[in-house]
């Protein structure tokens, strides 16, 4: 068993806080996905359940061991460093079995070992040579043969993709996901690209200004946001958001962009009434509003700026008020930039942010 | 400027950079290459070893052969000949004057012609000393003919134009410098004999005249007699010993040392800018000041026995420095050159530290390996590029080890190569030699060079 957690810590460097008061609980066999944007203190996170960086308050246990204070080869993980960090000098099946080594296991077990590792990345014919001369991914699947080889029971991986080209990460991606699924470890990924983030963790925990924002299922964060700085940092392209009205019309709650009235949806009624006659921002999907070629009562008309086509499909940009709003339609529906289209909101998509708080209101 | 006007560019040769370094190339033709081959030819190329033997008594008759320094030659016959003014008073020189008199034979003709000085007297002089009249001298002994002949040229050979009776006043026309050509009889290298004509400024004349040497040759020759001479000197072994000493005390230690050091630095602790500052002061002190600074402490009433005394470890201050202490003197040698000269090598892994990328270090420690494990296995593999970059600079530098050893030792009781090289220049004056041993110095660092090279060969060079 190996539960991560993670009690309360925080890291300073001088003045600047990089983690502040995290606390997060990582189940046994877990993919977990530490999610932000560059400086949010992903990584210093990570480092410090590594043993890299101590923490300067908190709690790290992992598997109930009370972890905080260890050196790194004392915590029975494993690592794949952003610039994989393999060591030069030393041949490929150096590199996977160094860990072993250091670890004095005996040498047929550590050959059995790094044979199985080497063949799991396949990268058996390249056990003989030297990392000088191989490829990115060829390094990045040495650095990750290394980190399984020891068989930890914590593997940590700081944006283990993020050195590769596009193609290139697009395949280590899945097999990444397909290998980790093998080894069982529990697992803590750093990326700051969320669609990795989505595509490979169970669990995903977004991170700003040294904090947890959200710690949840892809598809949770993803639909139901915690706030809106979760919503226009994941998805591609992001959340939406204009900014409305609360009004009460003859005893029901509106919300007005400019001319047009929203209806929000019935369980949503008892919050917004308390947000009468101030502002809400509203955030809605790109492909989740209809796209109209014809006026309708509860569909806003824009006037159509920019069409993106994307082949899947064709990406509108359109000014709501003083907001730039991406639109998401069907390949086959036929629009040209100045012509005008109706924009229905479907109520159980739309989600209200308190425009002071940045937070969104869930019933 | 109309589109036609604009010349059509055509595929040229980039000349520029060749220009660019044309000034390189001849500044290291000029002051580095041609000295350094010129110097080190000195140890091959004795320049004195063979005297070229003229046909005739002219400089440029034929060579009939050549003859070795030190032969010893039969002296046939000698004979005088103009010598160009700037090669006078060359050692060994001979020269005989002949004056170009004027003046009445017994039948009263009037006779001019050259004859030698030993023949006139010279009665008058003008201010600056040049004779302008004297009279012939008397022939002593009965025998000889007692008239003075005349001859056509400076030369007892030529045509005797008159001749002269003894007390006859002569105008003096004009003066000859002659230098005496010997007609000489030896054998060259291969035993053969060789006669001819040699100028008397190489040629050791024995008292009968009969006899000589040859002092030194005027053609030059491929030899390895420096190189014997070097390598038979009673000094060398010792200072090849002591060279060969002293780099194998010194190195190590400054490596252990330069490397614990770098580490320290790269530690980042608090204040490792002072320690950089304090490591590399001694970079900025000369090795003539650090071995007297290092003398002043071991001398006899030096800082080392004042503390020592001070302490009341001893009583009287012991000597160090002496014939009968060598090995303390070179302990002094090696604390002073480790002092001096670590800093350097520090400076350089230093730097090879720097390189090596933090994630690798970390990855080092993460995987389990403790501070010993990650200097053995991976810092000090990485570091192998600055290392041999350092061990070669510290064995060239190691084999040059001068001044420290003069301002401890005086030069004499420890003595190293470089001293030798110094020693037969300067004191025995003989540049040949020192040659040698500079040649010899410069053989050592290349072959120490090379085994560097080929041993610690980085995993990148070996897999390619």
């Amino acid at each position: 068993m190996a539960e991560i957690r993670i009690e309360h810590v925080t890291k300073r460097f001088g003045d600047f806080v990089a983690v502040n008061d995290v606390s997060l609980t990582i189940e046994d066999q877990e993919f977990v996905v530490l999610l932000g944007p560059s400086g949010c203190g992903k990584t210093t996170l990570l480092r410090a359940i590594a043993g890299l960086g101590m923490a300067d308050e908190g709690r790290i246990t992992i598997g109930g061991r009370d972890v905080t204070y260890l050196p790194p080869r004392e915590r029975n993980i494993s690592m794949v460093f952003q610039s994989y960090a393999i060591f030069p000098h030393m041949k490929v099946y150096d590199n996977i079995a160094f860990g072993l080594k250091m670890h004095k296991f005996d040498k047929e077990e550590i050959d059995r070992r790094v044979r199985e590792a080497a063949e799991m990345l396949h990268i058996e014919e390249l056990l003989d040579r030297y990392p000088g001369a191989m490829s990115g991914g060829q390094r990045q699947r040495v650095a990750v043969a290394r980190a399984i080889a020891m068989k930890s029971q914590v593997l940590l991986m700081d944006e283990p993709l993020s050195n590769l080209d596009a193609l290139l990460r697009l395949e280590m991606r899945a097999e990444l996901k397909r290998l980790l699924r093998e080894i069982k470890a529990t697992t803590i990924y750093v990326t700051h690209d969320q669609i990795e983030a989505l595509s490979m963790g169970d669990r995903i925990a977004v991170m700003k200004d040294g904090a947890i924002q959200q710690y949840d299922h892809p598809s949770v964060v993803y639909d139901l946001p915690a706030n809106q700085f979760i919503g226009g940092f994941i998805g591609n392209p992001p959340m939406n958001f204009m900014h409305g009205q609360v009004q009460r019309v003859d005893g029901r709650v509106q919300v007005r962009i400019g001319d047009f009235a929203l209806t929000p949806a019935e369980a949503m009624l008892p919050i917004l009434q308390s947000y009468d006659g101030k502002p809400i921002i509203i955030g809605i999907r790109a492909e989740n509003m209809e796209t109209l070629n014809q006026p309708a009562a509860d569909a806003l008309e824009v006037e159509v700026l920019v069409v993106e086509p994307l082949g899947s499909q064709n990406l509108l940009t359109v000014h709501i008020g003083q907001d730039i709003v991406k639109v998401s339609t069907h390949p086959t529906f036929k629009v040209e930039p100045g012509m005008k289209v109706w924009l229905r909101f479907p109520a159980d998509k739309i989600r209200w942010v308190d425009s002071d708080s940045g937070r969104v209101l869930y019933p | 400027m109309s589109l036609s006007e604009i010349p059509k560019r055509r595929k040229k040769r980039n000349w520029a950079p060749y220009i660019l370094i044309m000034p390189a190339l001849l500044y290291l033709a000029l002051f580095f290459a041609w000295p350094m081959a010129r110097g080190l030819v000195l140890a091959v190329w004795d320049d004195e070893a063979l005297l070229s033997i003229h046909a005739e008594a002219q400089r440029d008759s034929a060579v009939v052969g050549h003859i070795p320094q030190n032969a010893h030659l039969d002296i046939l016959d000698q004979q005088g000949n103009f010598v160009p003014e700037e090669e006078l008073n060359l050692e060994n020189m001979l020269t005989e004057t002949w004056f170009r008199v004027k003046g009445e034979d017994a039948e009263g003709n009037t006779i001019e012609g050259w004859a030698p000085d030993s023949r006139i007297r010279v009665r008058e002089e003008a201010e600056d000393g040049t004779p302008l009249a004297g009279t012939v001298r008397t022939k002593l002994g009965t025998k000889a003919d007692p008239l003075t002949s005349v001859y056509a040229e400076p030369n007892k050979h030529s045509q005797v134009v008159g001749k002269l009776e003894a007390r006859t006043r002569v105008e003096i026309v004009d003066v000859a410098l002659l230098e005496v050509w010997y007609r000489v009889r030896g054998e060259n290298e291969k035993g053969e004999p060789v006669e001819g004509w040699a100028q008397s400024r190489y040629i050791q004349v024995f008292g009968d005249e009969s006899r000589g040497r040859v002092d030194r040759g005027n053609t030059g020759q491929l030899t390895t007699k420096f190189i014997d001479k070097m390598i038979h000197d009673r000094f060398f072994l010792p200072a090849l010993r002591n060279t060969l000493l002293l780099m194998v005390i010194i190195i190590p230690t400054q490596f252990v040392l330069a490397i614990i050091m770098a580490l320290v630095i790269q530690a980042r602790l608090k204040g490792n800018t002072i320690f950089l500052y304090i490591f590399a002061i001694p970079l900025g002190v000369s090795d003539l000041a650090v071995g007297i600074l290092w003398f002043s402490v071991f001398t006899q009433n030096g800082l080392l026995n004042s503390i020592l005394q001070y302490l009341g470890l001893i009583s009287h201050p012991s000597p160090y420095l002496t014939a009968e202490t060598r090995h303390w003197i070179i302990i002094a040698i090696w604390l002073a050159e480790v002092w001096r000269a670590t800093s350097i090598v520090m400076v350089i892994v230093v730097s090879g530290l720097q390189a090596i990328s933090d994630e690798v270090l970390e990855a080092a420690e993460l995987f389990g390996a403790n501070l010993w494990q990650r200097i053995r296995h991976v810092i000090l593999p990485l570091l192998k590029p600055s290392l041999q970059v350092a061990l070669i600079l510290r064995t060239i530098l190691a084999l040059q080890v001068f001044a420290v050893v003069i301002a401890l030792s005086g030069g004499d009781v420890v003595t190293v190569l470089a001293n030798e090289t110094f020693r037969q220049y300067s004191d025995f004056r003989n540049p040949n030699v020192a040659a040698a041993y500079a040649g010899f110095i410069l053989l050592l660092s290349m072959i120490s060079a090379i085994i560097y090279l080929r041993t610690i060969r980085t995993q990148e060079e070996l897999a390619a």
